[in-house]
């Protein structure tokens, strides 16, 4: 999620949600794969059509799309694989998720709000 | 200790969440995919070329499992291995994949090997892809053995 969440930063997160937030909130959910705790930002919420693969999917009453910050393209230029997100897990029910990230509280030097993907303000 | 390492003790958090990348081993090849899928293709040979019901069954089991593992190879290659910028040299990746991913899901329901013989086909057309992507040199460890 980098550059807008660092590897050791301290989230401060809301648990008491009750569906899921707006498109570029970053949430805390359970990986459907895995169940690992996880952090990414939503791309898309209950009702809404995404690109996937070579057509589209419409989103369940329920589920949200969450992908990672960076492209494939970035993360394979940093010497890793592909980011693990909905494009590799699918859509994210709400019975995963966990809570919203409401801003960064540690460390000092990047205490304040989780920015955009594209830039330094953001929700 | 002091105030500001107590008060940091205190609001560390206790949970860690993941954003976690892959980190794969970096080979890749459609000959994994063409060999399950050659295993389908004999399966349904042999199934029917028998009138034994239990030898039937066992080669529907057999090609079943096979076909699962036929899909996974190939999802290996379409979401590890392949990238946006090898679109440019094989502009109907996307489909393609998705053509062979659709054929796995005929050739598990079915005996007909005109299916099996399709699927062997678009894999083929997958393997093309790779090469024309430098894939034997970049994703094997001293090219595919000849």
């Amino acid at each position: 999620m980098l550059p807008a969440i660092e590897p050791g930063d301290w989230l401060f997160v809301n648990p008491r949600v009750s569906n899921w937030p707006k498109p570029g909130s970053v949430v805390i959910f359970h990986e459907p794969d895995s169940g690992e705790l996880a952090v990414k930002r939503v791309a898309a919420g209950p009702g809404e059509k995404v690109r996937f693969a070579a057509g589209y999917l419409t989103l369940a009453d329920d589920e949200a799309w969450l992908t990672a910050d960076a492209s494939p393209g970035q993360t394979g230029r940093a010497g890793f694989g592909p980011p693990v997100d909905s494009n590799r897990f699918g859509p994210v029910p709400r019975s995963l998720l966990v809570g919203r990230v409401l801003f960064r509280y540690g460390p000092l030097r990047r205490v304040g709000r989780i920015s955009s993907p594209d830039g330094p303000t953001g929700p | 200790m002091t105030v500001t390492t107590a008060l940091a003790r205190l609001l560390a958090p206790r949970t860690t969440a993941r954003a976690h990348c892959d980190l794969p081993c970096g080979i890749y090849d459609p000959e994994q995919a063409r060999i399950e899928a050659e295993s389908c293709h004999r399966m349904i040979e042999k199934y029917n070329a028998s009138d034994d019901p239990v030898f039937r069954d066992r080669a529907l089991h057999n090609k079943e499992e096979r076909a699962e593992l036929v899909k996974h190879h190939l999802d290996v290659l379409w979401h590890d291995y392949f990238k946006p910028e090898h679109l440019e040299a094989v502009p109907n990746l996307h489909d393609l994949f998705w053509q062979a991913s659709k054929q796995v899901s005929k050739v598990k329901a079915s005996v007909d090997p005109a299916d099996s013989k399709k699927l062997l086909d678009l894999i083929d057309e997958v393997d093309a892809a790779w090469k024309a992507t430098g894939g034997p040199a970049k994703t094997r460890v001293s090219g595919r053995p000849s």
